[in-house]
C-alpha cells in the first residue's frame, strides 16, 4: 500500500459522502468565484462613483432610462429627433435592445417587490453581475470539455482575466457587458444538444442566440461558429443523427427567433455573414437523407450515384448563393467584414472605422496583459483537446483558431478570445494539477503487487486533497472512473515521490498567485476609469478628480435653452445627449458618414467658410475638447487629423490633408505650423486667448509640448461661451447674423473701433470738390 | 385631523371684526419704520407708538400697501422689549389698496394709556438689479422700491422711515415733495437714507388717501453679495424606526438671481480676477450650509452624478434637551461657477441618528419627530417648496405641528424599500420662505408593535415560499416516461 501511493491518504470514506462533500465544495467554489469576479469589477465606483463610463454606455444608459420611464412599447418606437439633428435616429430599429430590455426586466422585477433601485445603478451594476454568470457558464462550458475541476478553474479564470475585465467594470454598460455570458452559455447548450442529441438543449442554444442576437452585433460570431463546427465534423465523417438534430433545431428555432429583432430583420436570409450557417443547415439536410437512403439501399453503384448526387446538390447549393450574391439578392459582405481579413481595408475606404482606437490591430503586449500566462497555457490547452478529440474538443480547437485570428486583427475582439483562452488553460492547468495530486505512484519494475485494495483509498484521497486547493481536481466524474476500474490498467507512467510533486505544484500555485495579483493590479490600474471623470494626485497624495467633462455638460444641461443645438466631433455625441441632454449633429452611431465629413468640414475650414455650414445646421454652440492646459492627451487636436480625412473623403477638392502638415511635413501647433492649420475653426477655438493665460510669459501647449504663439487667433463668427475649470471643455456660442447685414468680421472690427481698410481714401469727395 | 391650526370660525368672526372695534379708538405718536435692505430678502422693522383713546381696547389694526402685502412673506408682531408674539388677524380684503391686520395686544388699555407695538416684516423679491445685465468685470447694483408713508387707520403724529443699505454706496433715491414736512422730506448719512420725519398725518388706510399721497420711493444701492434665490426646494424626510434613522433630501433650484452676464463666460477672466482676489460680486463661487450636528453619510450629488467638490466637518450630536451650538458645516461648490441668471440644480442628503430629533410622548402616547424646515441659506429667499414627512410603515393616528401655516397639506401613501402597505407621508407646500420661517414641524403619530413586524414577516414569507417551491420542485418527479 504504501509503495503505491505516494502520500497518505485516508480510507473508509463513502462514495456517497464523497460526492455530497464535492458538489458542496464546488457550490462554495462557484458561490466565491463570482463574487471575486463581481467584487474585482468594483473598483471603478469604489475609486470614483457609480457613473457609467466612456461613450457608448451613455447612449444605452439614456435608452434604458426612456424604457424604465415610458415603457418597453414607447422604448420601441422612439424616434429621437435630438440624434443626429437635423435628421433624428429611429432608436427602436437601430439598436440591439438586448441590454435595456435586460435592465428594465431587472428595474420592473425590483420595483414589483417594492425595492426601487436608481436604474443608474442597475446599469452600473449589470456588468459584474453578468460577470458571475459568465463564470458560470464557463464552468458548465469546461465541464463537457473535461471535467469539474477544469471548470472551476476556468470560471476562476474568467472571472478575474482582463482581457474580459476591460470591457465589464462597474458602469462599462455596453452590449459586451451580458454579450459574453450569452455566447458562452450559447456554446454549452450547443455542445450539450450536440453530445446528447437533445432537441431541447438545441432550442435552449437557439433561445440563447435569440437572446445574444438582441444583445450584441458580435452575435455573427456564434452564427459562423456552429455551422464551423458542424461543417468539421462532418468532413472528419462524424456525421450523426446527434449533430442533425442538435443543429437543426438551433438553426430553425434560432434563425426564425433572431428575425424578431427589428435591426436584424430579414438579414440571416439576406446577407452574405449568414450564409454560412444556411448552407450548413442544407448540407445536413442533404446528408441524413442520404443517410436515410443508405440504410435502406444496399446496392453499390446506387450509393455511387448518390454520392455524386449529394456532392452535385452540394455544389449547386452554393452556385445558387453565389449567384443570388451577384444578383443582389443577397448582400455581399460589409466593410467591416473585409477588414477583418484585410487590415489596411479600412484606412482606405471607411476612415470612421479605423479611426477608432479600438479597431487597430493588436499589439502584442496586449495579449500578455489582457491574459498573463493564460497566453502560454491556452496552446497546451488546445493541444490536449487533440488527445481525446471528441466532437466537443473539435469546437474549442476551431474557436481558439478563429479567434485567435481576429484577436490579432482587432483589438476589441479580444474579448471573444478570452474565453477559449480560459477553457484552454484551464483543460491544460487541471491536466497538470490532475497529474501531479494524483497519489498513486507508477509500479516499478516489481511484478504485480496486489493493487485493487489501494484503488478505492487512493481515490477519495486525490479528493479530500482537492478540497484544500482552491480548484477541486479530482472531483466525481474521475473518481468514478479511477473506482470502476483502476485493476486492469496499471499505471506504466507517472509521478514517484512527493518531492517532484510539491516542486510542481508549488510552482503552478505560485503562477495562479501571480496572475490573481496581475488581474487584481491591471483591472485597477488601467481598466477601472470612467473616462468621464479624470483622476490625479494632490501633493499630498490624495485624490484629485478632474471633472471638466460634466462641469461642461452640467453647464450646457442648465443654462442653455433645451433645444440649442451643440456641434461637436462625434466621440461626444453620447455623452453630450446624455450629460446635457441637448442635440447634436452627431454622435458615436456613425451610420451617416456624410453627416460626420460635414461637420469635420466645419472644423477644419476657416471660419467664413464654417459659418454657412453652421447656420443651416441651426448650431448654436460648438464643444471642443482641448487638453493643451493640463495635458489631456485625447484631446480634438490630436484627433484632428481625422476629421480633415474624413472630409476630404467627401470633399477632395475642399479639404486636403497635407495642408495642415508643415513644410517638412510635421504636424504641429507652433508658429510654423501652416496657414490652413492656423485658419481652421478647431485651432482657432482650441488656442482662443490660451496664450494670454500664460501673462506674457511662452505659452506652451502641454500635449503636444509646443509653444503656442504669442498672439492668439481671434473669432469673428464665434464666441466664447463657457470654458470649463482646466480647460479641457471649451464651448463656444455660433453668432448670429448681423442686425445690420454686415458680414460678422466687419461688424466686430468696427465694435472695436478698428478702421476700415480703404483702397482708395476719400476718392469720391475729391471728385466732387 | 389635519390642520388644527385653521379655524375657518374664528376666521369669520374676525373678519367683521374692524367694523365692530376698530373705530378710531388709538391714535400714534409716532411711528418709525427701518429698512434692512439685502437681496432677494429685505427685512422690515416698523415700531408704533400707541396711546389708546378709549378705555378697554384691545384691538390695533395696522395696514399694509398691497404690493407690499404681496411682498411680505411673514409678519410678526410683539410688544417692545418682550419676547411673546402677538395674535395676529388677517383681515378680509380691502378692494386691493392695502391689506388690515388686527393685533391683539396683551392687555387692554385704559384710554391714554400707551405701548410700544413692533412689527417685524420680510419682504421678498422687492428688490431687482439694475441694470439688469452686468459683465464680468462689472459691479452689482439693486434697485428697491417701496411706499413712502406707513399707511394707518389711526391719526399718525409723526412718523419716519430708515431704509439702511449693508454696503455704503448709494447710488440714488428718490426726493420726493411731501405735503407732512417743512424740512428736507429725505436726508442721507452714510449708508442710510431717512425719509421724515412727516407730522401729523391723518388716517391713511382707505382708498383716497392711497390714491392721492401715497407714493413709491426706489432706492438704487450697491450689493456686493450675490444675490440667490431657491426657485424651488423639495425636501424629504423619511423616518425609520428599524434603522433608528432620519434621512434628509433636499432637491434644490438654486438659481442666480443678481444680474444676468452680460456678454459671455470667460474662463481666463474668472481665473485672473480670482488670482487677484477681486472675483466678480454677483459670482457664488460656493455656498457654506450648517447642517444638523449628528450627522453622517452626507451625499451631494446632481442629475449627472456626484459632485466631488464640497467639503464636510461634522459635529458629534448633541444630548437631547442641551442647547445646541454645534452645526456639521458643509461647503460645497456647485460645479461651475454660478455666474447672474444661471442655474444649478442639485440634491443634498444625509442621515442622522433618529434619537437626535424624536421622542416618546407618555401622555399621547405617540412618537414625536422634528423635522426642520429647510436648511437655511442667508439672505436666501426659497420660492417654492415642498416638505415630504414619510413616516414608519403602519404608522397611524398622523398629526403635525407646523411652525407657520403651510398653504395646502396633505396625507398619501409612499411605498418604498420592501414595504408590503407602504407608509403614510404628510406633504407641506410653502411659498416665500425666508431665514425666518426656520422652524421645525413636528409629527406625532404611534406605530404598533406588529407593524415593525410587517416587513421581516413579508420578508420571511415571500423566501419561505420560494423554498417549499424549490423543495416541491425537485422532489416531485415530473418525467412522462420513467
Amino acid at each position: 500500500m504504501a509503495t503505491t501511493t505516494a502520500y497518505q491518504v485516508p480510507a473508509n470514506l463513502s462514495p456517497t459522502a464523497i460526492a455530497n462533500t464535492s458538489s458542496l465544495l464546488r457550490i462554495v467554489a462557484l458561490a466565491l468565484i463570482s463574487a471575486a469576479a463581481i467584487a474585482s469589477r468594483l473598483f471603478a465606483v469604489i475609486n470614483f462613483e457609480s457613473i457609467i463610463h466612456e461613450f457608448d454606455p451613455w447612449f444605452n444608459y439614456r435608452a434604458t432610462k426612456v424604457l424604465a420611464s415610458e415603457g418597453f412599447y414607447a422604448f420601441w418606437n422612439w424616434f429621437d429627433p435630438t440624434a443626429w439633428y437635423p435628421l433624428g435616429r429611429v432608436v427602436g430599429g437601430t439598436i440591439y435592445p438586448g441590454l435595456m430590455a435586460t435592465s428594465g426586466v431587472i428595474f420592473y422585477a425590483l420595483k414589483a417587490i417594492n425595492l426601487p433601485v436608481d436604474i443608474r445603478n442597475i446599469c452600473v451594476l449589470l456588468a459584474p453581475g453578468f460577470s458571475a454568470l459568465t463564470a458560470w457558464a464557463t464552468y458548465m462550458f469546461t465541464k463537457e470539455m473535461k471535467d469539474e475541476s477544469a471548470g472551476l478553474l476556468a470560471a476562476a479564470f474568467i472571472g478575474i482575466v482582463p482581457g474580459y475585465i476591460s470591457r465589464s467594470v462597474a458602469g462599462s454598460y455596453d452590449n459586451e457587458a451580458i454579450a459574453i455570458f450569452l455566447l458562452m452559455f450559447t456554446f454549452y447548450a450547443w455542445i450539450k444538444a450536440l453530445k446528447t442529441g437533445s432537441a431541447f438543449f438545441g432550442t435552449v442554444a437557439a433561445l440563447f442566440y435569440f437572446y445574444m442576437v438582441a444583445a450584441w452585433g458580435g452575435y455573427a460570431f456564434i452564427t459562423n461558429m456552429i455551422p464551423l463546427h458542424a461543417l468539421a465534423l462532418i468532413l472528419m465523417g462524424r456525421y450523426s443523427g446527434r449533430l442533425y438534430v442538435g443543429y437543426s433545431s438551433w438553426y430553425a428555432v434560432g434563425t426564425l427567433a433572431s428575425m424578431q429583432v427589428p435591426f436584424v430583420g430579414f438579414q440571416p436570409v439576406r446577407t452574405s455573414e449568414h450564409m454560412a450557417a444556411l448552407g450548413v443547415f442544407g448540407l445536413l439536410q442533404i446528408i441524413a437523407f442520404a443517410e436515410l437512403v443508405r440504410s435502406h439501399v444496399s446496392s453499390k453503384q446506387f450509393r455511387a450515384l448518390l454520392f455524386a448526387s449529394v456532392i452535385g446538390l452540394g455544389l449547386l447549393g452554393t452556385a445558387g448563393i453565389v449567384g443570388m450574391t451577384y444578383k443582389g439578392w443577397i448582400a455581399p459582405w460589409t466593410g467591416r467584414f473585409y477588414s477583418l481579413w484585410d487590415t489596411g481595408y479600412a484606412k482606405k475606404y471607411i476612415p470612421i472605422i479605423a479611426s477608432v482606437s479600438e479597431h487597430q490591430p493588436t499589439a502584442w503586449p496586449s495579449f500578455f496583459m489582457d491574459l498573463q500566462f493564460l497566453i502560454f497555457l491556452f496552446p497546451a490547452g488546445v493541444i490536449m483537446c487533440f488527445r481525446q478529440l471528441r466532437d466537443e474538443h473539435v469546437f474549442v480547437i476551431i474557436y481558439a483558431i478563429v479567434a485567435s485570428y481576429f484577436a490579432g486583427v482587432m483589438v476589441r475582439l479580444m474579448l471573444t478570445l478570452t474565453p477559449v483562452v480560459c477553457v484552454a488553460a484551464a483543460i491544460a492547468f487541471s491536466t497538470l494539477l490532475d497529474t501531479y495530486l494524483n497519489p498513486e505512484q507508477p509500479e516499478e519494475e516489481t511484478p504485480s503487487a496486489a493493487v485493487p485494495s489501494t484503488a478505492a483509498p487512493s481515490e477519495t484521497s486525490s479528493a479530500k486533497k482537492g478540497k484544500k486547493a482552491a480548484p477541486a481536481p479530482a472531483t466525481l466524474a474521475e473518481l468514478v472512473s479511477n473506482a470502476t476500474g483502476p485493476e486492469s490498467t496499471k499505471r506504466k507512467t507517472g509521478i514517484f515521490g512527493l518531492d517532484t510533486r510539491l516542486l510542481v505544484i508549488l510552482n503552478a500555485l505560485g503562477m495562479l498567485v501571480f496572475f490573481v495579483w496581475h488581474c487584481t493590479w491591471v483591472t485597477s490600474s488601467a481598466y477601472s476609469s470612467p473616462s468621464v471623470v479624470l483622476a490625479s494626485a494632490n501633493p499630498d497624495g490624495s485624490q484629485h478628480i478632474i471633472d471638466d467633462f460634466r462641469e461642461a455638460y452640467y453647464w450646457l444641461r442648465q443654462n442653455t435653452p433645451e433645444d440649442a443645438v451643440v456641434m461637436s466631433w462625434w466621440d461626444y455625441g453620447y455623452q453630450i445627449a446624455g450629460m446635457a441632454d441637448r442635440p447634436t449633429l452627431v454622435d458615436n452611431n456613425t451610420w451617416n458618414n456624410t453627416h460626420i465629413a460635414t461637420v469635420g468640414k466645419a472644423m477644419s475650414s476657416t471660419e467664413e467658410v464654417a459659418y454657412p455650414i453652421l447656420r443651416k445646421h441651426d448650431v448654436d454652440y460648438v464643444l471642443i475638447i482641448f487638453g493643451g492646459l493640463i495635458g489631456y492627451s485625447g484631446d480634438d487636436i490630436n484627433k484632428f487629423l481625422w476629421m480633415v480625412r474624413i472630409a476630404q473623403g467627401v470633399w477632395p477638392d475642399e479639404i486636403q490633408e497635407p495642408n495642415y502638415f508643415t513644410r517638412t511635413g510635421e504636424y504641429k501647433i507652433d508658429d510654423q505650423a501652416s496657414q490652413t492649420m492656423k485658419d481652421s475653426l478647431m485651432y482657432k477655438m482650441s488656442y482662443y486667448r490660451f496664450a494670454e493665460l500664460f501673462g506674457g510669459q511662452q505659452a506652451v501647449d502641454r500635449v503636444r509640448g509646443q509653444q503656442v504663439p504669442k498672439t492668439g487667433p481671434t473669432l469673428d463668427y464665434l464666441d466664447e461661451a463657457f470654458t470649463s475649470e482646466n480647460w479641457i471643455v471649451r464651448i463656444f456660442q455660433v453668432k448670429k447674423e448681423d442686425l445690420l447685414g454686415r458680414d460678422l468680421k466687419s461688424a466686430n472690427s468696427f465694435d472695436q473701433g478698428k478702421k476700415k481698410k480703404r483702397s482708395k481714401p476719400s476718392s469720391r469727395r475729391r471728385a466732387i470738390l | 385631523m389635519l390642520g388644527p391650526w385653521r379655524s375657518s370660525v374664528s376666521f369669520f368672526f374676525l373678519a367683521i371684526a374692524p367694523f365692530v372695534s376698530a373705530g378710531h379708538s388709538f391714535e400714534n405718536t409716532a411711528i418709525v419704520r427701518t429698512v434692512e435692505l439685502g437681496g432677494t430678502v429685505v427685512h422690515v422693522t416698523t415700531t408704533y407708538a400707541v396711546k389708546a383713546l378709549e378705555d378697554g381696547s384691545n384691538i390695533y389694526t395696522i395696514a399694509l400697501g398691497q404690493k407690499e402685502h404681496e411682498a411680505t412673506s411673514a409678519l410678526t408682531a410683539k410688544i417692545k422689549g418682550q419676547m411673546a408674539p402677538l395674535e395676529v388677524e388677517k383681515l378680509g380684503a380691502q378692494d386691493g389698496d392695502f391689506q388690515l391686520y388686527d393685533i391683539r395686544l396683551p392687555g387692554y388699555l385704559k384710554a391714554g394709556g400707551t405701548t410700544n407695538l413692533v412689527v417685524e416684516t420680510v419682504q421678498t423679491h422687492v428688490t431687482y438689479p439694475y441694470p439688469e445685465e452686468a459683465s464680468q468685470k462689472d459691479g452689482q447694483s439693486l434697485k428697491y422700491e417701496a411706499d413712502l408713508l406707513v399707511l394707518s387707520p389711526y391719526d399718525t403724529a409723526v412718523q419716519r422711515t430708515k431704509i439702511r443699505s449693508p454696503f455704503p454706496q448709494i447710488h440714488s433715491y428718490t426726493e420726493p415733495n411731501v405735503e407732512f414736512t417743512e424740512d428736507a422730506p429725505v436726508t442721507k448719512s452714510g449708508a442710510t437714507l431717512t425719509y421724515g420725519p412727516y407730522k401729523n398725518v391723518f388716517p391713511s388706510a382707505n382708498k383716497h388717501f392711497v390714491a392721492e399721497k401715497q407714493q413709491r420711493i426706489y432706492v438704487h444701492y450697491s450689493y456686493d453679495h450675490p444675490v440667490l434665490e431657491i426657485v424651488k426646494l423639495e425636501r424629504a424626510a423619511e423616518i425609520s424606526h428599524w434603522g433608528a434613522n432620519l434621512n434628509i433630501q433636499d432637491n434644490i433650484h438654486l438659481r442666480n438671481a443678481g444680474p444676468r452676464l452680460k456678454g459671455h463666460f470667460s474662463r481666463l477672466e474668472h481665473q485672473s480676477q480670482a488670482f487677484f482676489q477681486r472675483s466678480a460680486p454677483h459670482m457664488l463661487p460656493g455656498l457654506t450650509l450648517h447642517l444638523p450636528a449628528g450627522i453622517r453619510d452626507v451625499y451631494f450629488y446632481d442629475l449627472i452624478g456626484n459632485v466631488s467638490t464640497s467639503q464636510l466637518r461634522t459635529a458629534p450630536s448633541v444630548p437631547k434637551g442641551s442647547q445646541n451650538t454645534q452645526f456639521s458645516v458643509l461647503e460645497l461648490k456647485p460645479r461651475y461657477p454660478l455666474m447672474g441668471g444661471w442655474n444649478y440644480s442639485f440634491t443634498l442628503g444625509w442621515d442622522s441618528p433618529l434619537a437626535d430629533s424624536a421622542g416618546w410622548d407618555q401622555d399621547l402616547g405617540k412618537w414625536i419627530v422634528g423635522v426642520p424646515v429647510m436648511t437655511v441659506i442667508p439672505g436666501t429667499v426659497i420660492d417654492e417648496e415642498e416638505l415630504k414627512i414619510i413616516l414608519p410603515e403602519g404608522a397611524t393616528e398622523v398629526e403635525f405641528f407646523a411652525p407657520f401655516p403651510a398653504l395646502n397639506d396633505e396625507l398619501s401613501t409612499a411605498v418604498t424599500y420592501l414595504d408590503t402597505t407602504g407608509r403614510p407621508a404628510v406633504t407641506l407646500r410653502y411659498k416665500n420662505l425666508t431665514d425666518t420661517h426656520a422652524g421645525i414641524v413636528y409629527v406625532a403619530y404611534k406605530v404598533p408593535f406588529s407593524a415593525h413586524l410587517k416587513k421581516p414577516l413579508a420578508v420571511a414569507t415571500a423566501l419561505t415560499g420560494l423554498f417549499v417551491l424549490a423543495f416541491v420542485w425537485k422532489r416531485v418527479d415530473t418525467r412522462i416516461q420513467k
